[in-house]
């Protein structure tokens, strides 16, 4: 009979030669010297983290796509926590239907989705058109080619995931506690604050985490939508790497985000942490 | 409970309004598609099937679309064989190996223009270069394992090994003991697993868009690459039959395993 190890290999293969390989390179790429008639110098070097970080057009850039993570974030919890909290009480034949409609945008690809925000917010657009049509903004209005158009698909994008993440929660929440507090004289609102809410909160923690660390890795979003008037660190980094053949300056930039990232998840656990302690105490 | 009853009604309300926020875009492609003018306008223009024609006529967007199909294949039968092994290996000889299940998904965890990045600069690193199908292959295999790995292992966790201890003790081999005991039972997570291996695939984006080259062009690129710098409403046919695509799957699943495991495989 064959070892058992060989049921495992060709995955653990495939992870380690082009996810686990490709990232150490990626890393050491960006101590490398930048070079002109070739993308790079096996040389090691801080330059493309001195040029990363001294750059006040890439603190911008920076900014920028921290502050759309934000509040891609910020807009998909407040929007998601009414809808997880329908789907969690659904009876199961409706639950049914809601996680197909929920579920259904996750299906199509990004830049289909993308393209049908394009349609709706364009200058020429549906919604444009309505305005027009009737008075409302005989002018039209700006909806896209600017950080509004980038947020409304960013938001529609993720605000599944968020969902997902707390509807898992609240239906693991015994509805009795709910009853008991109800019982017990406490209004429906302070019942919902005090018992429902605090117990959904890793639910809302886990969303919240999953949503900023997609929001500020995306792409063709930002693209599309923002019209390259949008720039976003990996909009950046591809620029730097394709167009302009610097791959340790994009290597660089790469991991600054990545950092970044991890400073923001930093914070947010702290905050969190003591939001925690508040309720309970 | 009379009070509650506005309240209840206008949260009602703004709950199917979230809806129509997440299905919008979708049908407004689908309308797109049929639409007479270019621009999609209030008052609507008539219906056409202009755009299906220019799609049908369109060298590139043909080309890429059986591309995408036969990359998508190919990536799911790769996906699924190794997917399941591993999923195999991990629940039943390495219970407590977490650290083994997190290198696994890892994929999955990253942002995926990165994973392109660092693929891209790799292939230069071992000669293989951008653009080849060996490399573009591979950087699908490696974000759609995962899927099979997750929903395989789901279903396993909660396999009853004392049947497959059973059909062995009663004289079957270990082959006809997979093949008529262990495959049968998890079958649901298999095929929810490809299902989705296949549709991101099909789907994705910023693995082929780095990674693909003259030739190895993908639908989705070759989309995007139309709507970069102009509007084109052919991209609202290539969505709507990306979107039916995806609907006929996603029902040929339901027929075969119950589409409640694609959410909970989904999930684990």
């Amino acid at each position: 009979m064959a070892p058992r190890w060989l049921l495992i290999a060709p995955a653990l293969g495939v992870v380690t030669v082009f996810f686990l390989l490709p990232y150490a390179n990626l890393l050491l790429m960006s101590f490398f010297v930048p070079a002109s008639a070739q993308p790079y110098q096996p040389q090691l070097t801080l330059v493309n983290y001195a040029v990363a970080l001294g750059d006040p057009f890439q603190w911008q850039v920076l900014a920028r796509t921290l502050k759309l993570g934000i509040l891609t974030t910020v807009f998909t919890f407040v929007l998601g926590y009414p809808l997880a909290f329908n789907l969690a009480r659904a009876r199961r034949r409706v639950k049914g239907v809601l996680l197909v409609l929920l579920l259904s945008p996750l299906l199509v690809g990004v830049v289909i989705r993308s393209f049908g925000w394009m349609v709706l917010l364009a200058d020429n657009g549906l919604l444009n058109s309505l305005l027009r049509h009737s008075g409302l903004a005989p002018d039209g209005v700006k909806l896209m080619y600017n950080e509004f158009g980038v947020l409304v698909g960013t938001v529609h994008i993720y605000l599944p995931f968020m969902v997902l993440s707390i509807s898992g929660t609240l239906q693991n929440i015994a509805p009795d506690l709910e009853l008991a507090a109800r019982s017990l004289g406490a209004s429906w609102a302070r019942a919902f604050w005090r018992i429902v809410f605090p117990l959904s909160l890793p639910g809302v923690f886990a969303g919240c985490l999953l949503v900023f660390v997609l929001a500020v890795s995306s792409y063709v979003i930002p693209v599309l939508l923002g019209g390259f008037k949008v720039l976003t660190t990996p909009l950046l980094v591809v620029q730097t790497a394709i167009d302009v053949n610097n791959w340790p300056g994009a290597a660089a930039q790469a991991m600054v985000l990545f950092v970044a990232s991890l400073l923001c998840i930093g914070v947010y656990f702290a905050l969190m942490n003591r939001a925690m302690r508040g309720l309970s105490g | 409970m009379k009070r509650r009853r506005l309240p209840h009604a206008a949260f009602l309300g703004f709950v199917a309004l979230l809806y129509v926020f997440l299905l919008a875009p979708i049908a407004i492609v689908v309308i797109a598609s049929l639409n007479a003018g270019r621009f999609l306008v209030f008052p609507p223009e008539g219906l056409s099937i202009q755009w299906y024609v220019k799609f049908a006529r369109s060298g590139p967007f043909v080309r890429s679309f059986f591309f995408s199909l036969r990359l998508a294949a190919v990536t799911t039968v790769i996906s699924t064989v190794i997917g399941t092994a591993a999923a195999l290996y991990v629940v039943r000889r390495a219970r407590r190996s977490s650290l083994l299940r997190m290198v696994l998904v890892a994929p999955l965890q990253l942002p995926g223009i990165m994973t392109a990045l660092a693929l891209l600069i790799f292939y230069y690193a071992v000669g293989l270069g951008g653009g080849s199908y060996a490399g573009l292959l591979a950087g699908h295999v490696l974000v759609c394992m995962p899927y099979v790995f997750l929903t395989v292992s789901a279903v396993l966790y909660h396999f009853d090994r004392s049947l497959e201890e059973a059909a062995r003790s009663l004289g079957a081999g270990s082959i006809t003991t997979f093949r008529r005991i262990t495959l049968p039972i998890i079958k649901g997570g298999v095929i929810s697993g490809a299902v989705f291996a296949f549709i991101t695939s099909f789907d994705q984006f910023p693995i082929s868009f780095l990674l693909s080259g003259v030739g190895t062009t993908t639908l989705p690129i070759q989309v995007f690459d139309y709507l970069r710098f102009s509007f084109d409403p052919t991209a609202a046919a290539v969505g709507t039959i990306n979107i039916l695509i995806t609907l006929g799957v996603v029902i040929l699943t339901e027929r075969l395993v119950g589409l409640e495991s694609l959410y909970w495989g989904g999930r684990q």
